[in-house]
């Protein structure tokens, strides 16, 4: 199973830090200024409407639309996890239309100069959640968020949430209809 | 790398962290494990440190002295001694023509720390001879302080910010925790998990309002008659406690007969709420066997401020919720040391320790201890009253210390304008700021993280900062430019360190005494009262019932209800408030350059307005707007908010384009002097030509920016 970030609305509320976790896990360099409106981009977005505050974030699905999408097979599964290739990405929005959570950006980064004349020129970027790959101390936003709303899920979580729902249906075996 | 412990600069929470220090720089933050964030931070605990490395997002770092010569001139970079010379012989001739009375000076709810706050306060009482000291805690919690002062003897948090998850009820009035405070919002969810109720009182849908077991969506402006309401219900209804208000409090039965009419059925169309929202809400409250009352600039940014304070006050003690653990009432300060400015005595009525500057044998006590024949006795003036006592001719000097009136006061255009006609302008900051730019001399300081000082949070407590860095350029510690300016001005000050200032306070206030350096080193929390150094500090005030009155009996206090200044009508139909937003603080010149916030939020901010009322005024989500009051016309982004009320818009407070203080008015709470930020007629008009606004917003910001950068490298 694949394995993800979820949010839980009713810890969020609605800070921000995540999404600052997260552009700076991934900002290049990791030096003290990383940041800075072209390269902020964060892979998780704080979301609000009149009653609900949450974070929504690639789930890492185990048939990923994105991934069927993907013409030019930038999107794998890898590591229990949904990972992009950003070499392979040609910027063709294939998988943000095809995202049900919205949770794929496509943007436009500038790269290296090339050419005989080095003009400047920019390359797409398909962006999402990558669960902090290569990050020791796992996903940035779950350790930042200051009310512990953001949770890896894994395989035996999953299991353990499921024993747990399962033995509470014990809790209704007297119910009578 | 080194991990240096400090105290996050921000808002009031008390965030402890270690700042991660490489070759002499900071490299990164992380949470340490204080006793009011237990290792969590929020965005700006996190990213809010790079300011210190001059990143001119904003605006540029001060690093030089420098003069002005002449009004519209250009500043002039000087030496120190030059500096001080040139400021403390222009201050000596305004003292001898004018007296002292006309030389206002601030202290600095931010960075800076409690003992340069202290040397702030000596020079105007000490080496200029008079109380006109005040610090912002005038523009946001000063009606916390006067209001319980009065009902209760101390003016902070009676409990502690720990408290709040095991307290089993928790009142939010107007206190917005989620974007002031987030490391307070965790306590407010945690008590929630463990069982509490919360009860909302607030306009807008705010975070806390989703947890809420009951939200009182009350209309802008209606506090004094809600809280009159609740205390209505709690003596008809016989849900008050009768012992602990009979042996405990006085003013009873005044308190009774006046809020006798204010039967939720008579608020009803004031506060706009149901009666019976109002009785299930107070309720609540009564049953709880620990409850808590936490209020924020909801509640205090009113012309009618300080009789709202009180009447919370009084609920809490009809209750018999004061004096033990899990109770009390919360005024959550908003600046990281606002508590700690108003502690050291930076108010034009007390000294360090809250001895009132009419307080003889205090006087004399300090007047000795200061080696002076005698301290004024009389109240000095407030922050808010600056504008109208220049225009009266009664304050000819303004020496500002780590603030910048020129964004945080209301009714900037009128601020700009009285500011010209002042004789001498000093600005003692680490940015340059709208005000340093109306400078006639500016005095650079090292900054948080520069130096070592003490902060209180906003629930008493002392903690220690060390120094992390060394300063950039020419700058000194706040303390020592005091210390200087008033040597200048013929009263010796020296200091060796930060401890010694720290010390002569101790030495000098009953409240203070136990709380060594020794006690608060590296995670060390200290609350005070802190009488001895056996002492370990008081988590909860009143021990044994016994109020910090007089006569040791809280007070009890109604008042009748004042609709706000302004009204609205057919050209200014809606009620603007402002408010804060979670990755901004104070006037933006730290936050503003930190390259992490300034990305998550830039200019020109957001106008907050229903949908319903957006689509009344033809106005766009996201489309750029103007929105004007009787005093002035600025630019920002419509933002439709369904979690706001119809009739209302509001905008947070630290922009430059969208500066809602060109728009807010200088209406002024008769006791505190705190402005009525919260209510103002405005109209919000849509833009046609968007380019051309979009336009305008870039370019003048850019210009304002690049007018700071040139004036500050002069």
């Amino acid at each position: 199973m694949n394995r993800f970030v979820i949010a839980e609305p009713q810890n969020c509320i609605g800070c921000r830090t995540c999404e600052v976790a997260c552009a700076m896990a991934h900002a290049a360099g990791q030096d003290a200024q990383p940041l800075n409106p072209e390269n902020f981009k964060p892979r998780l977005t704080m979301v609000k409407n009149a009653t609900v505050s949450t974070v929504v974030l690639c789930r890492h699905c185990e048939d990923a639309p994105c991934v069927n999408a993907c013409p030019s097979g930038a999107i794998v599964y890898r590591n229990d996890s949904v990972q992009v290739l950003q070499e392979r990405c040609v910027g063709c929005k294939s998988c943000m239309v095809a995202c049900p959570y919205g949770a794929m950006q496509v943007v436009s980064v500038p790269a290296a100069p090339t050419g005989l004349l080095k003009s400047r020129t920019t390359r797409a970027q398909a962006l999402k959640c990558d669960l902090c790959d290569g990050r020791a101390e796992g996903p940035a936003c779950i350790g930042a968020c200051p009310t512990h709303a953001l949770h890896m899920v894994d395989h035996d979580q999953m299991e353990a949430t499921l024993k747990k729902r399962q033995q509470a249906v014990l809790d209704t075996a007297n119910i009578q209809l | 790398m080194k991990k240096v412990i400090s105290v996050c600069p921000y808002c009031g929470s008390g965030c402890k962290l270690n700042l991660l220090v490489e070759n002499g720089k900071i490299v990164g933050a992380e949470g340490a494990n204080g006793v009011t964030n237990q290792g969590e931070l929020c965005l700006k605990g996190y990213y809010g440190w790079d300011f210190l490395n001059d990143t001119k997002l904003l605006t540029p770092r001060l690093k030089q002295p420098m003069i002005r010569r002449e009004r519209g001139g250009e500043f002039e970079a000087v030496s120190w001694d030059e500096a001080i010379s040139y400021a403390s012989t222009r201050l000596k001739e305004i003292k001898a023509k004018y007296g002292p009375n006309a030389i206002m000076h601030t202290g600095s709810s931010r960075g800076t720390g409690n003992e340069s706050n202290y040397i702030a306060q000596k020079f105007a009482r000490a080496a200029i001879g008079t109380n006109n000291i005040d610090c912002c805690a005038r523009v946001c919690h000063g009606p916390s302080v006067a209001g319980l002062m009065a009902t209760l003897g101390n003016g902070a948090m009676s409990n502690s910010i720990c408290e709040i998850e095991d307290t089993s009820c928790i009142l939010v009035f107007g206190y917005n925790a989620a974007d002031s405070h987030p490391i307070v919002a965790r306590r407010i969810l945690a008590a929630k998990k463990k069982g509490a109720k919360i009860i909302v009182c607030d306009p807008r849908y705010i975070e806390t309002a989703r947890i809420a077991d009951l939200h009182l969506q009350l209309k802008n402006g209606s506090n004094m008659a809600l809280v009159n309401a609740f205390a209505n219900v709690l003596i008809n209804e016989g849900l008050y406690n009768k012992e602990f208000t009979e042996n405990y409090s006085e003013g009873f039965e005044e308190y009774k007969a006046m809020v006798a009419k204010y039967t939720p059925e008579y608020t009803a169309e004031i506060t706009g709420l149901a009666p019976e929202l109002v009785r299930e809400a107070i309720r609540m409250y009564a049953a709880a066997p620990t409850a808590t009352i936490l209020w924020g600039m909801g509640v205090t940014q009113w012309g009618q401020a300080v009789d709202v304070v009180k009447g919370l006050s009084s609920l809490a003690t009809i209750t018999g919720n004061l004096a033990r653990p899990n109770v009390g009432v919360g005024p959550v300060r908003g600046q990281n040391n606002v508590q700690g400015a108003c502690d050291m005595g930076a108010l034009p009525n007390t000294l360090p320790g809250y001895y009132d500057v009419t307080d003889d044998e205090a006087r004399a006590r300090f007047a000795k201890a200061w080696g002076v024949p005698s301290l004024p006795a009389e109240k000095g003036y407030s922050l808010t009253e600056v504008p109208h006592l220049i225009h009266e001719g009664k304050v000819k000097a303004y020496y500002i210390f780590g603030e910048d009136p020129l964004q945080t006061e209301p009714d900037l255009g009128m601020m700009r304008k009285e500011f010209e006609k002042l004789d001498l302008i000093i600005v003692q900051d680490i940015f340059m700021t709208k005000t340093a730019m109306m400078a006639d001399v500016i005095l650079p300081a090292t900054s948080w993280g520069e130096h070592e000082n003490v902060f209180s949070s906003a629930d008493r407590g002392f903690q220690r900062c060390y120094k992390a860095i060394e300063a950039p350029g020419d700058v000194k510690d706040d303390w020592e430019i005091h210390s200087l300016m008033a040597t200048a001005m013929g009263y010796p000050m020296h200091y060796n360190n930060a401890q010694e200032i720290w010390d002569e306070l101790r030495g000098l206030c009953h409240l203070y005494t136990g709380a060594t350096y020794e006690k608060m080193a590296d995670l060390g929390y200290i609350q005070w009262p802190c009488l001895t150094e056996e002492d370990p500090g008081t988590p909860w005030l009143y021990e044994g019932n016994k109020f910090d009155t007089k006569n040791g009996k809280a007070k009890l206090f109604a008042a009748e209800w004042r609709a706000p200044l302004e009204k609205v009508d057919e050209a200014y139909p809606l009620g603007l408030c402002t408010v804060r937003e979670v990755g901004h603080y104070s006037c933006r010149s730290m936050t503003g350059n930190c390259t992490a916030l300034q990305t998550l939020a830039d200019e020109p901010g957001f106008v907050q307005i229903h949908p319903d009322d957006a689509k009344k005024f033809g106005i766009k989500d996201q489309a750029l707007v103007w929105v004007s009051s009787r005093r002035g016309k600025v630019i920002t982004r419509a933002n439709h908010n369904d979690r706001v009320n119809a009739g209302a818009v509001y905008m947070t407070y630290q922009w430059w384009i969208g500066a809602c203080n060109e728009l807010t008015v200088d209406h002024l709470d008769p006791i505190s002097k705190t402005p009525e930020y919260k209510y103002c007629a405005v109209k919000v008009e849509d833009i046609a030509d968007q380019k051309w606004a979009e336009n305008y917003v870039r370019e003048t910001y850019s210009k304002m920016k690049a007018d700071m950068r040139k004036a500050a490298l002069s």
